[in-house]
Formats: structure tokens, sequence, C-alpha cells
């Protein structure tokens, strides 16, 4: 899914490359990339399960604003992936609920 | 609490420009942005914008915005980033937060240039995975440099939906179908022929029935709608799609205006409330401004006018610029905005359905309703004349404000004139030498050049190209014509990409000669 | 007749075929769930809100505000125009009580 190259804006720059897990599975991505942008290019698409109907949710907004790509970031939940950089070692997981609860 | 002469809220193109306009002026001045990154949406605009000399037409939006902010810090402009502003009072002091704490600012003058957000509408299965904004489709592919999806259906017809449906095919996505509820193209006629000639379907009068899938988007189905706007039975059509973008308008974000206490009203049934502004864009609270989209839906043209204007007004009402100052710098940038304000696209002809242009030719129903203007029609333009020789063929039938192509002309073929909406007009006795120019210069990618008999049966068709890969010189491809239907087989003659033409690639290709009026895009691999 | 107006008869709540339609994404409120509110009295943004919580989720109504207005509009028979925005208030965006409650310069 990553554009490799763009008839407008070129190649990406070079960036770091970092770890990070999730749900457990490791994968790769850039370092300071926004987490939804790691995953997309992973191919993940459901970043949480509602808490009233345990719907699947993804990227919606990808600007922060409608908070529906949260999910548990290093144990902490609700955290808006679409403008949380991605760091080394990251444990991305997916969110049931409002986060901390069973997985259903 | 940290006091400045002027505060600004968005550093997107209104609020970074009137930070520095203010700034030029004397006022200590500071702008905060909720993101990581100023700038606003200018950076994934990456197409080349309408307007004149004055709006920075042309130039792509990233290197607007590059521009805009250099100019912002050059002045001292103090640029806070990831600081959110949770509070805005009417005493024009704002609650920050910034990292893990809050701060409180005080201004003597305020500019909220908040922006607008993305609207939504609700089919069966709109909150699957896959199902998004327009506006995040394009933070995806053009900031974080990941396509969205592989096969995508944008549904919206406005300009957001039809720059970002080219885009998307720019980023290497398939782009199946531009659908609109409306009967007509809501955006530039430019801009949806740009994408019908690469063959690109488009349903008006129909929209959405149903995302299908159940974890995440596998599939589409639309539906024709009817004058009530009901889908017809037995009108649905199924695509195979990951992805949907949803591009149906933008509304202001006045959340803060409303905090602070402005006067809101709505302007025009449907508009929605918005603040209530001077024609400086002062609210009913004093020293208080709204610029750009927050104060009203425009193009970022305007909103770095408007931008402007507050700023100078907020440096006269404080004492930093004299009153004969504000009133001369007020007079270029009024002018300036209402060039903007002019064309069937223009604030004051929203919502109704033009049939002619101001010179009084007829505006074409097929653009309007297909995307793309019939062979048929496109002689009855002043841009289009049939000559001998290499010429330019100016496909721009719609007064939209734009006029690079008239300065781009060496030998001054072509002429838009004062009134920047204007239909361009070619005039052959001047002799168009062929550079190419007018091409990589039309910010609608409207204007070809052709010359229909180059011997041998053949005539020659030069077009712009921005998509990846670029042909090569021999290569054989397929023509397609303004609808986008295969027409017959290209050899590649010729393909320019040079710095001046900014990423616009000129490839000039060969068709047999009674296709050198129709041919319009060019694509990779043999007519099938 | 103002949209306040609470003698304006709208008839009796009957069930719409989009009814489960999740019409605010973050508190999962649907179509259904709004409409029968407006059966049940409530003629206007703000009370729909209070009562079901549309638009008070994480993104503030940001993504359904105007949905919602449009469905009350529709119900009452008036314009969307006749219906005034939900109050905007502190704070505009999602804020944690920790950080809320760390004011800079506070123990300076």
């Amino acid at each position: 899914m990553r554009i490799a190259e763009h008839p407008i804006l070129g190649a990406p720059e070079e960036r770091k490359t970092v770890t990070f897990t999730h749900d457990g599975a490791e994968y790769t991505g850039f370092e300071g990339e926004p987490v939804a942008a790691a995953l997309k290019a992973a191919g993940i698409a459901i970043h949480r399960y509602t808490k009233k109907y345990h719907s699947p949710r993804g990227i919606f907004c990808a600007i922060g604003r409608c908070t529906d790509c949260v999910m548990v970031i290093n144990g902490q939940p609700n955290v808006r992936t679409c403008v949380t950089p991605l760091t080394e070692g990251m444990t991305v997981d997916t969110q049931f609920g409002a986060g901390g609860e069973d997985r259903r | 609490m940290t006091r400045y002469d002027l505060i600004v809220i968005g550093a997107g193109p209104a609020g970074l420009s009137a930070a520095a306009e203010a700034a030029a002026n004397g006022l200590k001045v500071a702008v905060f942005d909720e993101n990581a990154r100023p700038g606003g949406q200018l950076f994934k605009q990456i197409h080349k914008f309408f307007g004149s000399k004055e709006h920075k037409a042309k130039i792509r939006g990233y290197d607007i915005g590059t521009e805009l902010l250099k100019e912002a810090e050059e002045l001292g402009v103090e640029v806070f980033l990831d600081a959110v502003v949770a509070g805005l009072y009417a005493e024009k002091e704002i609650v920050v937060r910034i990292g893990e704490e809050v701060a409180h600012f005080k201004g003597d003058t305020v500019i909220v240039a908040t922006g607008a957000s993305e609207n939504m509408l609700t089919f069966e299965g709109w909150t699957l995975p896959g199902v998004m904004g327009a506006g995040a489709a394009q933070t995806m592919m053009n900031i974080n440099r990941v396509k969205p999806g592989e096969r995508v259906l944008m549904l919206g017809s406005g300009n957001v939906g039809l720059v970002v449906g080219f885009q998307l095919m720019q980023a290497g996505c398939e782009l199946v179908a531009l659908v609109d509820a409306a009967p007509r193209v809501g955006g530039y006629g430019v801009h949806a022929a740009k994408v019908a000639r690469t063959g690109v379907p488009f349903y008006l009068s129909h929209t959405v029935v149903r995302a299908e899938g159940t974890d995440r988007v596998t599939g589409v189905t639309i539906g024709e709608v009817d004058a009530k706007w009901q889908v017809i039975p037995g009108s649905e059509k199924y695509f195979d799609v990951d992805t949907i973008c949803i591009a149906v308008g933008l509304s202001s974000s006045t959340q803060l205006l409303k905090m602070a206490g402005c006067e809101m009203a709505e302007p025009a049934p449907g508009a929605g409330y918005l603040p209530v502004c001077s024609e400086v864009g002062e609210t009913s609270i004093p020293g208080l401004y709204a610029a750009g989209d927050v104060s009203g839906i425009e193009e970022a043209s305007s909103a770095m006018i408007e931008g402007r204007v507050a700023g100078i007004s907020a440096a006269g009402k404080l004492g930093f610029a004299a009153e004969e100052t504000v009133k001369a710098r007020l007079t270029v940038l009024e002018s300036a905005l209402s060039a903007l304000h002019e064309g069937m696209f223009a604030p004051k002809n929203r919502g109704k359905a033009l049939d002619k242009t101001e010179e009084g030719y007829d505006i074409s129903t097929n653009l309007l309703k297909k995307g793309y203007l019939a062979d048929e029609e496109i002689a009855k333009y002043p841009g289009v004349k049939s000559v001998s020789g290499i010429h330019p063929v100016i496909e721009c039938t719609q007064n939209i404000p734009c006029n690079p192509c008239q300065d781009s002309c060496p030998k001054k073929c072509i002429t838009v004139g004062g009134n920047i909406v204007t239909l361009p007009v070619f005039d052959e006795k001047q002799g168009c030498i062929g550079c190419g120019q007018c091409i990589a210069a039309c910010s609608g990618q409207a204007i070809f050049l052709v010359n229909e008999d180059i011997g041998d049966g053949l005539a020659s068709v030069t077009i712009p190209y921005e998509f990846l890969p670029l042909p090569e010189k021999g290569e054989s491809g397929t023509a397609l014509d303004r609808a986008g239907n295969v027409i017959g087989t290209a050899k590649v003659t010729d393909v320019k990409s040079v710095k001046v033409f900014d990423h616009t690639n000129l490839v000039t290709f060969t068709v047999p000669k009674e296709l050198g009026m129709r041919a319009r895009f060019w694509r990779k691999g043999a007519a099938v | 007749m103002s949209a306040n107006d609470r003698s304006r008869d709208i008839g009796a709540f009957s069930a719409a075929p989009d009814d489960d339609m999740i019409v605010c994404r973050c508190e999962e409120v649907t179509k259904g769930e709004i409409r029968r509110a407006i059966y049940d009295g409530m003629f206007n943004v703000r009370e729909v809100r209070r009562f079901l919580r549309c638009g008070m989720g994480l993104c503030q109504g940001q993504t359904c505000a105007k949905l919602v207005k449009a469905i009350i509009a529709r119900e009452l028979g008036i314009s969307q125009g006749e219906l005034e925005d939900a109050a905007g208030r502190a704070p505009a965006r999602p804020i944690e009580m920790r950080i809320f409650a760390s004011e800079r310069g506070r123990d300076e």
C-alpha cells in the first residue's frame, strides 16, 4: 500500500524503520509516521470494535477529529492512531469497547 | 498568562496569511494549531491552484504552504503546533493544551481561522473500515504516502471529490466510479474532464445504497435516485471496491466562535450558522475576527486573502498601521478577492443552474452530466479553432477565475482579458510555436496542442500528463477520447519533463488524422 | 410557529426501514432512537443530545451534529436554519482530566 514513487511528490524521504507489534504480531513501519499509516501499509483495517454493537471501525478522518481510529497503544486505550507517531517497540492493540475490556 | 498583540487560531492558509500580514506591520503574533504540522490543508493540495498571479495561480498547494510558512517565520510569528485551543472567551483569552498541561494566553486581537470539517452522509455500512472522508484519503496518500485503498469509489462530484479522485489515480489507486446524488457535476468542469478522460465513469443522480462487507468494505452498491432522492428499485449497480470516499461538502468549524459568544446567523437557507462579520471579518465581538473557511466555505486562495484582510485590520485597530495604510492595503486585497468572487462557481451563484456563460456560450450539459465535453460541442468555444499547423486547443468552457494561460504564451495567442473568469480566446494569427507553456500553465489540464495534419494521414496531440510511469518515446499505447473511450492506437513521439512545467509532463503522440480533435488521453498498453 | 413550539403536532412515531442506521458514530446512537426521541417531545438539538448522548462522545459531535439536525428538522417539518446548533463549550477538544488540571505556571 506504500506509494514508492509519486508523479508530483516523487519518492518519500528516507525514514528510519522501526518495529512494532499489533495484537502480538510483529510489523515494521517508519519512525514518526502516524500509527494508522503504518497499519494501513501493513494491510490492517480494523482498529477497534465498538462498545454497544461491537462493530469494527477503522480510519475515517485521518486528522485526529473523529476519534474513530483509536486503539490501545502501549497499554493506554483511546489513543488516536492517525495523529500518534510510531516509535520503536510500540505495542498497538485492537481496542474493544472503551478499552480494557475483554475480547468478544 | 502570556499576552500577544494578535493571537491566531489555526495555521492554515487563512491563519498563516493573517499572522504574516499583522507581523509585517509590527504586531507580536502567536499562531496556535492543533496539528503537528502547520499549513492546514495546503500541504495535501498537490494540484496547481487557479486564479491569477496575485492569487499564486499555477503554483501547487504545498509550495504555497511552504512559501507562506517561510514568510510568517521570517516575520517573527511564533507558531505553536500540537497546541489545542480548548476554549476561547469574549475577553479574547484562550485556553490551550500544550503537551501535558494547559496554558492561558491573551490577545489584544484574535483571528479565528479554524477552517472547516467534512460533511458526512449515512448509508448502510457507513461505519465499516474502508469508508472514509475524502480528506482522510488525501492525508493518507499525500502526507503519509500510503494508498488509502486499491479500488476506490468517490461519492461527491464537487471540487473536493474531483480533485481527490484525480489524486487517488496519481497515487496509483484505481478510481472505480464517481457518484453524486445531484443531477449535475458540482465542481469545475475542467476537474471533471481530467478524471473522465482517463475512463472513470460518472454516475450523477446516484447515491450509495450500501457499503458491502462484514468487517471491512469489500464492495459497494449504488442506485439511481428520483426527484425526491429515493433510490429507484432495480437501478442498483454493484462495484468491487475496498474503499469508499465521501466528499459531500464542508461545514465551517465555528465551535470556538460560538463559545466566545459571537453572533451567528444563517446567511442563506442551508448554509448553516456562520459568524456575522463586518467587511473585514470582524465578528460581533470587537477585535475578534473570523477568516477563511470558518466564516464561509471557499477556496484556499480566498482564505489567504481573507486572512490578510483580517491581519491588516487588526494592525489598524491596535494602531500599528495608519488609517491610510490600512485603507490602501484593503483596496488591493479586496480587488484580489473580488476577482475570485466572479464566475459561475462564485458564492453568489451557488445553487443556481446556469445554462450559458457570461459571454453567451452554452454550458455543456454533457460536461455537467457525464463529466466531459462531447466531440461535437467542442468547436463552439472561443479557445478551440481548427486551423492548420500546430495550435492550442483550450477546452475551458465555464467561467472560472483563472488566467495563467494568457501569461504563459510567449506569442500572445491566448487572451483572457481583464475579468479573469472570461473564457480564454485563441487567436491563430499570432502564430503558435508549439512551445507547450500553456499546457503546463493550465491548472485545469484543459489545454492541448494539436497539429491536425502532420502528413502520412496522422495528427499529433500533446497532452498534460501527471501519472507514472511516464511513457517512453516510441512507445505504442491506447488513445482515449474525452469520455475515456478507447478510440485507437497512439504512438508517443515526445515526452517533455522540464522543471518550469512543475511536474506536468507534456506527452506528444500521433494518432490517425481523424482522431486529432478527439484523442485526449494516453493509456499504457495496446488498444483492446 | 417557532421551532420550539411544544404544541406542534407531529403525529405518532412510525418505524422506518433505516431506523437502525448509526448516526452518532462515537456513542452509537441510531436514527430510530433520535426519531423516537423527537416524537417523545424533544424538539431541539440540545434536548436530543442530552437525552441520547449523540454528539457527546469523544469527537464532540464533529461528525454527527449536522446529521442529527437534519433528522430533527425533517421530523418537525421545519428548515434546518430554524434549529439552533448545540452550544459551544470548552473544552472544544477532548482533553484528559489529568492534563486539564495541570495548569502551566501554577507551581512556579
